[in-house]
């Protein structure tokens, strides 16, 4: 059973970066390339959800065979629900931080290896979000984390290769760790594809796995992926190489590779780990009081950080932590009473479902108002030299467009509605107290956190604002911007008036932003904004599309029987190796090999 | 079994030479740690195969079922990736000596804090900011490429 349009947005993503390798020719054509290849991821990824998510009959799980070896042999990837909804949730961010790249991102370095690189980057996390097979996920890591690296490095300077360099090491680190738990998962379960490992686990008896290595090499890959989505206590790279980062990177950085991590934690423990049961107790009950501890932690620490910036990138790097925070909350609390029952969207359901739900929908909120937020600092960077809190004032003066977008970003982390971040704190919130109503005695302490982490980023949101826009101009922006920017726009529609950069630089330095450079800057910042009120609106429909994730993420059932692993041909015991060599290794490739032999 | 215990030992060895490198001030015997450890992973994957049969290639005729060649080629993959990223990390520390004129990272760590406390307000007041900064930085990064 094999789909071809699971494989569309990791072809798309890899045809777009080698189709930009050969166009550095003419930088006109190559940055064509790039803003058109994220617009045909983004249509890949539309394709991807028509078939899966608005499948008849209920969401599909896709499966695609690489090479068409069948599903435990050879790399299978999967397209359920979940997977599905990552792709779509990264789509609007890919297309949205292409285009700003294209008019921020300085002229040499778009030519040198900008759009490859920045394309490798969505192969990666398109590969990791739709691979079914551990160790494909580590190599998908690689591809994401290679090109990051280049990313974050990219300007080179000072503040940036100390910022890289802290980056890389940990994250090699990370990848030794991933390798050497992928390692000993496959020496345990014999297995590297995920949904014939889920399988073994959930029946460690009829396959001879043994089952208490598993518990600390999940404890192992947990890290990694906390490191990945920068949970407290992995947050150390995230402040530096959020500032080092060109601003569409930070953006890319914080709105979808940090999903990744949030995606790896939920695929292998709800999916794949879910069904083993340790002594009577189940592998949620070890981890998911870890969780909570590193989701609170995140949440206090990023809120306090962020409330104690003066900068604006160094605050949204911190609120990013909390905010990844408030994404694993609800997964740990439903880990620790999976099956509860409880309501979500009209139907019945499982405290597991509406934990994920909500680490889902408040992923998609997370997911496009940082990205907005990050670019909006980007722009007030390039047009003023500074996001220094004592050299910004007064900027709703001088932009009201970029500032209402500002807000509307803002008003997302903190959850006011109509914006879709309400939505996101409603479910994450109430994931905590349908925890309480079942008699999770620590949900109390949790809602406690969260409502100080709450009441925390309405400080930081409140006083970044503050300082950037409200009251009057400061003397920077009185000397960089004498008045409303895109007044000279407004004022002549002659040709010329679009190509000067006076507006911006007055005193002749040199300004990396020209008029029309700010329009679209401006305009994707804008739009980012419109469709997180939109989203809102119609948040009914993200909260469908976060349920039938949620149950695609905890069904571990549905999910083998969609990927359908081979069972080995025969029960194969290494019976030819006399003498106590019996290391009781119950490897795939042998049974396979010794079930072909006649 | 004995394959099986040496094999630990090293194994054991390795990780530790490879922590004890990365705790190190000197940036260059971080990234040897680092490179260290990621070489250990691999020897690990190679161990949890199991050794306990023939060469998974050319031992056509042998009576032993052959060794699991699966993670033999995880290997293979994960030595490429740890190439690359061995490749890049030497060269950011290059780059990092050649920005900071030091690879000790106490003394990195030291002109972090100083950025963090004044070297923001320093730049933006003087107006040695970033947009100057990047076109100076793109014409080093230029002229290390050729």
């Amino acid at each position: 059973m094999t789909d071809q349009i699971v494989i569309a947005p990791i072809l798309v993503a890899l045809t777009t970066a080698v189709l930009t390798l050969l166009t550095r020719f003419d930088g006109r054509v190559e940055k064509a390339v790039s803003v058109g290849g994220a617009v045909a991821y983004a249509v890949a990824a539309a394709a991807l959800a028509n078939a899966v998510l608005l499948a008849p009959g209920g969401p599909a799980t896709l499966t695609y065979g690489v090479s068409n070896w069948q599903a435990p042999f050879g790399i299978v990837l999967v397209a359920d629900a979940l997977s599905t909804f990552m792709i779509v949730l990264a789509a609007p961010i890919v297309v949205a931080a292409a285009v700003y790249s294209v008019v921020s991102v300085d002229e040499a370095g778009q030519r040198l290896s900008y759009h490859p690189l920045y394309h490798f980057m969505m192969l990666g996390v398109s590969g990791a979000f739709l691979t079914g097979d551990v160790f494909n996920l580590f190599v998908w890591f690689e591809v994401m984390l290679m090109s990051s690296y280049v990313l974050v490095l990219f300007y080179s300077g000072r503040e940036h290769t100390r910022a890289a360099l802290g980056y890389v090491v940990l994250n090699l680190l990370a990848s030794a760790l991933m390798l050497v738990a992928i390692g000993g998962l496959y020496a345990t379960t014999g297995t590297l594809n995920m949904a014939d490992m889920a399988r073994r686990l959930a029946d460690p008896a009829a396959y001879g796995v043994a089952l208490a290595p598993t518990l600390g090499l999940g404890a192992l890959l947990l890290a990694v992926f906390a490191l990945k989505a920068g949970l407290v206590p992995f947050h150390f790279w995230v402040p530096s190489a959020y500032r080092a980062a060109p601003a569409p990177v930070t953006a890319m950085l914080a709105g979808v590779v940090k999903k990744v991590g949030v995606y790896a934690v939920i695929r292998l423990f709800f999916t794949v780990f879910g069904g083993a049961t340790y002594a009577t107790t189940s592998t949620f009950a070890y981890v998911g009081p870890v969780l909570v501890v590193l989701a609170a932690a995140s949440i206090l620490l990023g809120g306090v950080g962020a409330v104690g910036r003066e900068d604006v990138d160094g605050l949204l790097a911190f609120s990013s932590i909390g905010q990844v925070g408030f994404i694993v909350l609800p997964l740990g609390a439903a880990m620790i009473a999976p099956d509860a029952a409880t309501r979500l969207a009209g139907g019945e359901t499982t405290l597991a479902a509406v934990g994920v739900a909500a680490a889902l929908v408040y992923s998609l909120t997370h997911a496009i108002a940082k990205p907005l937020l990050f670019l909006a600092s980007g722009t007030i960077r390039s047009a003023l030299g500074s996001t220094a809190f004592s050299q910004l004032g007064g900027l709703a003066r001088r932009t009201p467009l970029l500032a209402g977008a500002y807000l509307i970003g803002g008003l997302a982390l903190v959850g006011v509605p109509p914006v879709l971040g309400f939505f996101g704190k409603l479910l994450v919130f109430r994931t905590v107290t349908e925890g309480l109503a079942v008699g999770v005695t620590s949900a109390g302490a949790m809602a406690a956190v969260m409502l100080v982490g709450a009441v925390l980023t309405i400080a930081y949101v409140t006083r970044g604002w503050n300082a950037v826009f409200w009251g009057p101009p400061s003397e920077r922006v009185r000397t960089l911007i004498p008045e409303r920017w895109g007044r000279s726009r407004y004022a002549g529609d002659a040709p010329d008036a679009t190509g000067g950069a006076d507006t911006v630089s007055p005193d002749g330095g040199p300004s990396t932003v020209t008029d029309r450079a700010l329009v679209v800057q401006v305009a994707v910042i804008v739009a980012l904004a419109l469709s997180l009120v939109a989203l809102g609106v119609g948040a009914d429909a993200v909260v469908d599309g976060a349920t039938d994730a949620a149950h695609a993420a905890i069904d571990t059932g549905s999910y083998v029987d969609a990927v359908g692993p081979a069972e080995p041909g025969t029960d194969y015991h290494p019976a030819g190796d006399g003498g106590g060599e019996s290391d009781e290794t119950h490897s795939l490739a042998a049974a396979w090999l010794g079930g072909g032999d006649p | 079994m004995t394959a099986q215990v040496v094999l630990a030992a090293t194994l054991g060895l390795l990780f530790a030479l490879g922590t004890f490198l990365v705790l190190r001030r000197d940036v260059v015997r971080v990234v040897w740690g680092v490179s260290i450890i990621s070489q250990a992973a691999n020897v690990y994957l190679i161990t949890m195969g199991g050794l306990s049969g023939g060469a998974p290639v050319g031992s056509f005729g042998e009576s032993a079922l052959p060794t699991d060649p699966l993670v033999q080629a995880l290997v293979l993959t994960a030595i490429v990736i740890g190439f690359g990223t061995t490749a890049l990390a030497l060269v950011l520390t290059y780059r990092v000596y050649e920005e900071h004129g030091t690879i000790d990272t106490h003394a990195l760590a030291d002109a972090d804090r100083t950025a963090a406390d004044g070297g923001a307000v320093a730049a933006a007041t003087t107006g040695t900011d970033s947009p100057a900064m990047e076109t100076h930085d793109d014409t080093t990064t230029g002229g290390d490429e050729q």
